[in-house]
């Protein structure tokens, strides 16, 4: 579901956070998504979760996530998806 | 002794080749150093493969034009965006579906060179045996022109070459020799590593001047891949290559020895090999990426490939795996298949699809031959299997109340890898399919240790007829020679698995005990290397791929 246009930038980027912590929680529970910087060095995102993450992702933002964008230091953690997720909708716009 | 310039190992490789380039290479100036190089690396490739260094010359021309055709296509799509904003997204999927049609007559051309030159014998052969399968005995004879040297290895690289032009990962590089020199670059093209444009091209071409910190590390790396290659790798051979010659002699002991002793021949050799290559391009002051990282600590068959041949496995996940299970028919079964049959199962049985591709694609990148194809689909089952198992496994050690991360379960995971490593590497050196059946039949079937008391097996070696009439094989000083080494092999990994960098450790110690350092090496090769008479030394495993 794309952040709605008319919210502050501050409330949009706690909305994404909140929106990707929640598939995150859905694909693999039990992490603290919050605090967790190395998710795909200590394996808790593995390739196959990647597989399920990216499409749940684009459907979510409206992006497309091209495989030259899955690399560990784009999901190594919440903050890191965000980055990933708001620099390519903007590079979309 | 080999005087010929064959290989990084031969004489004339160390004596005259590489410290005439080293010499040519710090006397000219510096914006002519990459074409020291590049005649090095010409040069090197003649001497292996003489008139067949036409086809790393027509693969390098091909991607220098089907570079800068993409080139052209994006500041084509650029202009025209500059012009009109409005119209971006229609003009960048336009541009990209041109720039995707020449990449791929790129890539495919270039594949199509490996085909004819590496797979064309198998091929045919396979096309004879399934037409004699509808009783049609029709020969098929394809002609052999040759393979040439390490043209798996460089075809990747020019294949990566195009994809991250496509991928907007790089710039076309206008500069013919620059191509050509991250092609050919001598210390590489015999066995890798498989480096990407971005890593090494700018390095090539910068010229860096040999110094005293990347001529010691240098030299250290390439004394220690020697040490891998002449104590362990060629001396092993002895024992090695009679048994897979002949293994319908031999009872499952011996065929169990032979599996553990050729895959530390195999991590030896090829280890040893990229020793030689990054410590060679150190000196040059290149960083070429690493291909080992410790493979033997692995805890899974999967982290054995992070571990194991690692630009490979990472060129097959980042242009193969990645971008397959990405592309929209795969995201729809990931999605579907996650929708019925959960998390765990669902992203597994659609990413099987591309890992069958990428595990397929490993095996006969390897070789044309159907045991190389059954090694790739080996590790494609093991790879699935782990992750169908792996819930039972978490649950089945949670009610058993085992700690995942305690001494036990690893210790156990570890030997369980090990086994599976033995088992695939018994079928890669195998003469065949039907040699690796056998040999696993035996293994399994006939196991006893008979060979081991009786004598049998410290009788096994080959014959120099020119020098003796009898079997010269190993004896007890040769396995000592061997464990000695593997000890000192487990202690460096030990101690780089804990975040050390010995070359760096060593680099900032004072002079005399760098000094003893490359004496002790140099010394322990003379003394515990593998040649001269009665001895086999390996030729490079890998260069034949």
């Amino acid at each position: 579901m794309p952040v709605p246009t008319h919210m502050g930038p501050r409330l949009k980027e706690r909305c994404t956070m909140d929106e990707i912590i929640e598939i995150l929680e859905s694909l693999k529970p039990g992490v603290d998504y919050e605090t967790a910087d190395n998710l795909v060095d200590s394996r808790v995102l593995d390739s196959l979760t990647i597989l399920a993450l990216v499409p749940e992702l684009e459907d979510a933002f409206d992006v497309t996530i091209p495989a030259v964008e899955i690399v560990p230091a784009n999901f190594n953690s919440a903050q890191a998806i965000d980055a990933l997720v708001t620099r390519l909708v903007e590079e979309d716009a | 002794m080999d005087f010929s310039l064959h290989s990084y190992f031969s004489i004339l490789y160390i004596v005259a080749f590489l410290p005439i380039v080293l010499v040519a290479y710090q006397v000219v100036a510096q914006r002519l150093r990459w074409a020291v190089l590049l005649v090095a690396s010409y040069a090197f490739f003649w001497a292996i493969s003489s008139k067949l260094i036409v086809f790393i010359l027509i693969s390098t021309v091909s991607v220098y034009l089907a570079g800068r055709k993409m080139g052209a296509l994006f500041s084509e799509r650029d202009a025209f965006i500059a012009q009109d904003k409005t119209r971006k997204k229609e003009l960048k999927k336009l541009y990209q579906k041109k720039a995707r049609l020449v990449c791929g007559l790129g890539v495919g051309f270039n594949l199509l060179l490996l085909a004819c030159l590496k797979y064309l014998v198998f091929f045919g052969e396979v096309t004879g045996s399934l037409l004699a399968l509808f009783g049609l005995n029709v020969p098929v004879a394809v002609p052999y022109i040759g393979v040439p040297i390490g043209i798996s290895f460089y075809t990747l690289m020019a294949a990566s070459y195009l994809f991250d032009i496509y991928r907007g990962t790089i710039a076309p590089d206008t500069n013919l020799g620059r191509i050509a020199l991250f092609l050919s670059f001598f210390p590489q093209i015999m066995e890798g590593p498989i480096c990407r444009y971005g890593q090494t091209a700018e390095q090539l071409w910068a010229g860096t001047p040999i110094n005293k910190d990347n001529l010691y590390r240098g030299s250290v790396r390439i004394l220690w891949g020697f040490a891998k290659k002449m104590i362990v790798a060629d001396r092993l051979n002895l024992v090695v290559k009679p048994i897979f010659a002949d293994y319908t002699s031999y009872d499952g002991g011996v065929v169990a020895a032979a599996a553990v002793l050729y895959t530390l021949q195999l991590y030896c050799d090829f280890s040893g090999c990229m020793d030689v290559a990054l410590g060679t391009a150190r000196i040059f002051g290149i960083a070429l990426p690493e291909n080992f990282r410790h493979p033997f600590f692995s805890r899974t068959a999967s982290e054995f490939w992070l571990r194991w041949h690692i630009t490979l496995g990472s060129w097959l996940r980042d242009y193969i795996f990645y971008p397959l299970s990405l592309s929209a028919p795969m995201k729809s079964l990931t999605k579907a298949a996650r929708h019925r049959i959960g998390n765990r199962y669902g992203p597994l049985l659609a990413g099987s699809v591309t890992l069958f591709c990428v595990w397929f694609a490993n095996g006969l990148w390897h070789g044309a031959g159907s045991q190389y194809i059954f090694f790739g689909l080996y590790y494609f089952v093991i790879i699935l299997l782990g992750g169908l198992v792996e819930p039972l496994a978490q649950s089945v050690c949670a009610k058993l109340h085992i700690n995942r991360e305690g001494t036990a379960w690893r210790t156990f995971q570890w030997l369980r890898t090990l086994v599976v490593v033995f088992v695939g590497e018994l079928f890669f050196r195998a003469e065949g399919m039907d040699a690796g059946l056998y040999m696993f039949g035996q293994l399994v079937g006939n196991f006893t240790f008979e060979s081991f008391t009786n004598g049998a097996f410290m009788a096994i070696g080959l014959t120099f007829p020119s020098v003796t009439t009898e079997v010269v094989g190993l004896c007890l000083q040769d396995y000592a020679a061997v464990a000695a080494m593997v000890v000192i092999m487990t202690i460096v990994a030990v101690v780089e698995e804990r975040g050390c960098c010995i070359t760096e450790r060593l680099a900032h110690k004072n002079l005399a005990v760098r000094w003893v350092v490359l004496y002790a090496l140099i010394i322990a090769i003379v003394i515990f290397g593998s040649y001269g008479v009665g001895t086999a030394p390996l030729d490079p495993i890998y260069a034949q791929f």
